[in-house]
């Protein structure tokens, strides 16, 4: 099969739903569902195989840029996650939005993201993943506004485009450092070596600033804010941009950096400081958003908040040099993730879109396969053995282990169960409180089939070594079955009891939340802070400058040179031109004789 | 026959007066004919140059006649002018009901 | 061939000034002229010139002198095309409102077109006051300002360009472009002064800038869309075109300064216009500010005449702003005769009533801010990599690199003001002045169809135009 299709089916499909199928929703949502399934299979053709090709995208003299894919298995295995769960989020979205009004536009939507996301997946340099990496933005954008005439889906769509860009901003400086200190933006060419040449601090520098496209696209601190306002989208989106595939692109990019320019924790000081200042970013993240989650109501920012702290987590380790166990979590993360956002997309579609989990409850009874699904991929995100977020959190804890990030971790995966566990207590057991949760029924096949496949995939991921977005060169091997004798094994056993038991002593039973801790349920303030400097330090400093636009240069500088153009001209008009016939031929004459004095005499 | 001829430098100085009293003419008076009449004046005092120049310059043992077939030109483009320029001070005359150039200011910047 | 070029557009401005119908004897001749242009430029090479004065040696000769010529015509003609077709007439003034905007078009085609100097900048001046008179007679708001302060400025920097070029040309055989080489060092920083000064002006450099915005919002929309969007090229082109031929060590004297101008442009009125309340406004700063990056491609170009991405980066970006600008602007003059007001405070949620609409609008804000895809994208990202070419990393940083890192802040401004503007004047709720707002019906957005395809393939395939160089 050749690669190139899988850019060009959903691209086909996003650009035919925009160009003649807007106003038929049912041809615009199969022919989306139909590129998506077909790249899936594509994807798995392609499985293993490891080729490239390229055409050249701009061309000046000697310098190049291409568009072109390169296959390996850290692509060909991302492709998977990316098309698998991609065409389990089309069919639930054939379901979750039959009866939405712009159904054509949510799945071009869809198959534009399906496309731009596969850019990033197989991007062959780092220009060509700059582009891909923006239309991902443009695709979430579009898709987080999808009701726009909503305030504040609106305001989330703008939020997360304008964090991205501030990403970007310094992810652009870093591709652009990188291209010249290691002489080429291809990732195939791309030596380590290079960095090694220059000061430890330019070194370093260009690696962080390119991280800084994965704090924003990866919603790490201090870009995090725009992830949990992005719930504004459909939830299906959720599941399938911000919770599954586009926010693991930072991870996957740092990974993809790693691979190209060789870093092994042997040679790991060409990076200088980076990799530290990246593994606290990951762990401060993971911490924070695990804190924040905690006291959250609203089931879709409970799993946003997790989504951020499980990315802060696969940061950590990208930091910790052990971006196998960040690409191994992301691989495992993005299924259960998912499997748990469109769990809670069909609690909020049986609930009549209500959101707050203290008004549900009692769903277990009402709607059995969501809550097994749900449950599933809770035990699954709070690491309990055997399923598959357990061994890649324990991964990342072996990589943590002798730094003061392994007893972070470990804390974090405490609140994890913790507040995963509050949240599954409070919706789906005890009674019903509210009208919307009383009447909620089981939903149709077409959702729940992708639950059923997801949560399979959330026992199944660890087995399918095939599919590993791992690449070969990392060697990386994981054990089956635990290791009894090994500290990380039992403290991960032991912060998964102690929050289980915590969760249910707290919350079994209770009708309200009996924690209030206003600095966690507002997010740490961060979002008023962020306000208030973005009125002083750019709404502020712009209206001072537009000010001093007008006074400087268009009162001073134009007027002062209008003005003073005026000023002689009447200076001028006063003496010279005062009408008086015999004046002018005085001054004529005078002009005359100082031609003559000049010409003949000067 | 003995006879003194003015040198150049003579009729430089006559010409050159006469257009030094046309100049102040047209400078300060104020009545728009006299100015119009040193301008004629001045005008004269150019010829007069012209001729004296001519007669001065021997080319074979002939004066150069260029300067006095300019002369002639002056002094016919100077009928035609003083025909229009009087006929326009007839019609400001008309017009303004005065020739004193001080009332006529309507040029003022 | 390229005669034509230059009279159609002036044939038919006097046509529809003797009385022919102008609307579409105009649509005619920016179609003819398309297509001419189209036959000019796959069939090659081809110039002509005839001598008009022998001392000084000045010859109207008119020729594609190379792939800069070409994409600048490609540019003009597109344009001038979607501009006949924009903006909507007062009853009764049709002919001043075609023959105005077709001798615009002329001035700038015939300045492209030109392979002498001399003819370059008369063609430019030629396009000046039927600007003047649009602005003055058929703009908008405070008009009368507006058209006075465009034109002086513009002749300012004419003059001072023109003083500019003259000392260069003492140096010179002749005025053409062919004859260009660089001047005795010792006058290389006067006229590099000069010409930066008054290219400048043309371009809008900060802090020359003041005239654009009011200019291109006061305008009728064909003209700030041939303005802005072709005629403002005029400067970059002549720096790439002259400038940076006779006097290149003359522009690395000045380095430092462009650097810090150009800075001036992308933050300082990045940030006027995100300060801005009216979409004409800030489409009219948002234009200036663009210009920053362009210069950004010159300072690189200065920095070293050997950097092989500058010069197709300025021209790949000059070529994209101009189509984005254009289309913005044609939008825009669409969105008051639908709502009757560009204060975006008085919009909201114009999508659900103008979806096409919306689609288009923030096809082309998109294509401004940079998205990839579009062509803006593709040129300001191979300034970007322009302006690091040179850098090399065991030295510390340079000014052009300083300065390229600061001008990138530029692309989080414009995404602020861009994505502000079209929420608020698309997105949430609908309000009064919308609420009855209809969708555009297609036969009137033709042109902006065909500038956002161009916008779409440039972006998608940027060798497409790259090529030509």
């Amino acid at each position: 099969m050749n690669p190139w299709l899988l850019f060009i089916i959903p691209f086909a499909s996003a650009a035919i739903i925009q160009l003649g199928l807007k106003r038929s929703a049912m041809a615009s949502s199969l022919l989306s569902t139909l590129s998506v399934v077909a790249t899936f299979v594509i994807a798995c053709t392609l499985l293993g195989s490891d080729q490239s090709d390229s055409w050249t995208w701009v061309k000046a003299g000697s310098f190049e840029l291409n568009i072109g894919y390169n296959l390996d298995q850290l692509a060909t295995g991302m492709m998977i996650v990316v098309t698998g769960i991609g065409m389990l989020v089309h069919i639930f979205s054939l379901g979750y939005m039959k009866t939405d009004s712009a159904k054509a536009r949510y799945f071009g939507c869809l198959s534009m993201f399906m496309f731009s996301m596969t850019g990033i997946v197989l991007a062959s340099n780092f220009a060509m993943m700059f582009i891909f990496w923006e239309l991902v933005g443009l695709s979430s954008y579009l898709l987080i506004g999808h009701w726009y005439h909503k305030d504040t889906a609106a305001d989330a769509a703008k939020k997360a485009f304008l964090s991205n860009r501030i990403g970007d901003f310094g992810f652009m400086i870093g591709i652009l450092m990188l291209w010249r200190i290691t002489g080429t933006v291809v990732f195939a060419d791309m030596d380590g070596s290079a960095l090694g040449n220059v000061c430890s601090c330019l070194a370093g520098a260009a690696i962080l600033l390119t991280f800084c496209g994965a704090v924003g696209k990866s919603a790490q601190l201090p870009l995090h804010i725009w992830l949990p306002d992005a719930m504004e989208g459909p939830t299906p989106v959720s599941a399938l941009i911000h919770a599954a595939t586009m926010v693991a692109a930072g991870v996957y990019m740092m990974a993809r950096l790693f691979l190209s320019l060789g870093v092994t924790p042997e040679n790991v000081e060409i990076l200088s400081y980076a990799p530290q200042v990246i593994a606290w970013t990951g762990g401060i993240t993971s911490l924070v958003a695990a804190l924040m989650a905690t006291q959250q109501n609203d089931i879709k920012k409970i799993l946003a908040y997790s989504t951020l702290s499980q990315l802060g987590y696969m940061v950590m380790a990208v930091g910790l040099i052990a971006p196998e166990a960040g690409m191994f979590h992301l691989y495992t993360h993005a299924w259960f993730k998912a499997l748990l956002f469109l769990g809670s997309g069909a609690v909020i579609y049986a609930c009549h879109h209500e959101q707050d989990i203290w008004k549900m409850g009692g769903l277990l009874k009402k709607m059995p396969v969501t809550a097994i699904t749900f449950l599933v991929g809770t035990l699954a995100l709070t690491a309990v053995p055997f399923t598959a977020g357990f061994y890649s959190k324990e991964e990342i804890l072996y990589a943590a282990k002798g730094t003061p990030l392994f007893y972070l971790a470990a804390f974090v995966a405490l609140l994890t169960t913790f507040y995963m566990l509050r949240l599954f207590i409070v919706a789906f057991l005890g009674k019903p409180r509210e009208h919307g949760a009383k009447e909620a029924k089981e939903v149709a096949p077409i959702m729940s089939l992708p639950l059923i496949l997801l949560a399979i995939m959330a026992f199944a991921a660890p087995h399918i070594s095939q599919i590993f977005p791992v690449p070969t060169e990392w060697g990386f091997h994981f054990k089956i079955l635990p290791d009894l004798n090994s500290s990380v094994f039992w403290t991960s056993i032991g912060v998964f009891v102690t929050g289980a038991v915590a969760a249910f002593v707290v919350y079994s039973g209770k009708d309200k939340d009996p924690i209030n801790i206003p600095l966690f349920r507002n997010k740490f303030y961060l979002d008023e802070i962020y306000q208030k400097l973005i009125t002083i330090c750019q709404d502020a400093v712009a209206a001072i400058i537009h000010l001093l636009d007008e006074f400087l240069i268009g009162v001073l500088l134009v007027g002062g040179a209008t003005r003073s153009a005026q000023g002689v001209g009447n200076i001028f008009r006063r003496f010279a031109q005062n009408g008086s016939l015999s004046n002018y031929a005085y001054l004529m004459a005078l002009g005359s004789v100082l031609v003559i004095y000049f010409t003949v005499f000067a | 026959m003995f006879e003194i001829l003015p040198s150049l430098n003579e009729y430089l100085f006559a010409s050159g007066l006469l257009f030094a009293i046309g100049l102040a003419g047209v400078i300060i008076r104020r009545n728009i004919i006299v100015i119009f009449m040193c301008l004629e004046m001045m005008l004269a005092a150019a010829s007069l140059t012209l001729v004296a120049f001519s007669r001065f310059n021997m080319v074979g043992g002939l004066p150069d006649y260029d300067g006095q077939m300019l002369v002639f030109f002056i002094i016919t483009v100077a009928a035609a002018e003083v025909a229009v320029g009087l006929a326009i001070i007839v019609s400001l005359y008309r017009a303004r009901q005065t020739v004193n150039t001080d009332d006529l200011t309507s040029l003022r910047g | 061939m390229l005669f034509a070029l230059l009279l159609i557009p002036i044939v038919a401005a006097i046509a529809i000034f003797l009385g022919s119908p102008s609307r579409i004897t105009a649509l005619a001749a920016a179609l003819a002229n398309i297509i001419v242009a189209a036959f000019a430029i796959t069939q090659g090479s081809c110039s002509v010139s005839f001598q008009v004065l022998e001392n000084p040696n000045i010859n109207l000769s008119l020729g594609l002198y190379d792939g800069m010529s070409v994409i600048m015509l490609i540019l003009s003609v597109l344009v001038t095309l979607a501009a006949v077709y924009s903006g909507k007439c007062p009853e009764g003034r049709e002919k001043l409102w075609f023959s105005s905007t077709l001798l615009i078009a002329a001035g700038a085609i015939g300045a492209f077109l030109a392979t002498d100097v001399f003819f370059f900048y008369a063609f430019h001046e030629l396009a000046l006051i039927p600007t003047f008179l649009m602005i003055g007679m058929l703009g908008r708001g405070d008009r009368k300002a507006a058209a006075w302060k465009i034109t002086i400025y513009l002749a300012t920097g004419s003059i001072i360009l023109l003083a500019g070029l003259l000392l260069a040309m003492g140096h010179l055989d002749s005025f053409a472009f062919s004859d260009l080489k660089a001047i005795p060092a010792e006058h290389q920083n006067t006229v590099a002064l000069l010409l930066i000064i008054g290219f400048g002006t043309l371009v809008s450099l900060f802090p020359l800038h003041s005239w654009a915005a009011p200019a291109y919002a006061c305008a009728p929309a064909p003209v700030s869309m041939l303005h802005a969007g072709v005629l403002k090229k005029f400067g970059l082109y002549g720096i790439l075109r002259i400038g940076m031929e006779v006097a290149p060590e003359g522009m690395a004297h000045w380095l430092p300064w462009i650097c810090v101008l150009l800075l001036g442009n992308i933050i300082w009125v990045g940030l006027v216009t995100l300060n801005q309340k009216r979409l004409d406004l800030m489409l009219g700063n948002s234009s200036v500010m663009h210009m920053g990056y362009i210069f950004l491609a010159i300072a690189a170009l200065a920095a070293n005449g050997d950097n092989e991405i500058a010069k197709p980066a300025a021209v790949l970006l000059m070529f994209a702003h101009g189509i984005s600008i254009a289309l913005l602007f044609s939008l825009s003059a669409m969105l008051e005769e639908k709502t009757g007001t560009l204060e975006i405070a008085q919009l909201g949620g114009l999508a659900k009533k103008a979806p096409a609409f919306a689609f288009l609008f923030g096809l082309a804000g998109m294509a401004s801010i940079g998205l990839p895809g579009l062509a803006n994208f593709a040129g300001e990202v191979m300034v970007f990599f322009a302006g690091f070419a040179d850098w090399s990393p065991k030295d510390g940083l340079g000014w052009v690199q300083i300065t390229t890192i600061i001008a990138l802040w530029g692309v989080v401004l414009s995404a602020v003001y861009m994505l502000r503007a079209f929420r608020n004047i698309f997105q949430g709720p609908l309000v009064k002045k919308t609420s009855d707002a209809c969708d555009i019906c297609s036969c009137d957005v033709i042109p902006a169809y065909l500038l956002s395809a161009v916008l779409l393939i440039v972006g998608i395939y940027p060798q497409l135009i790259l090529q030509f160089l």
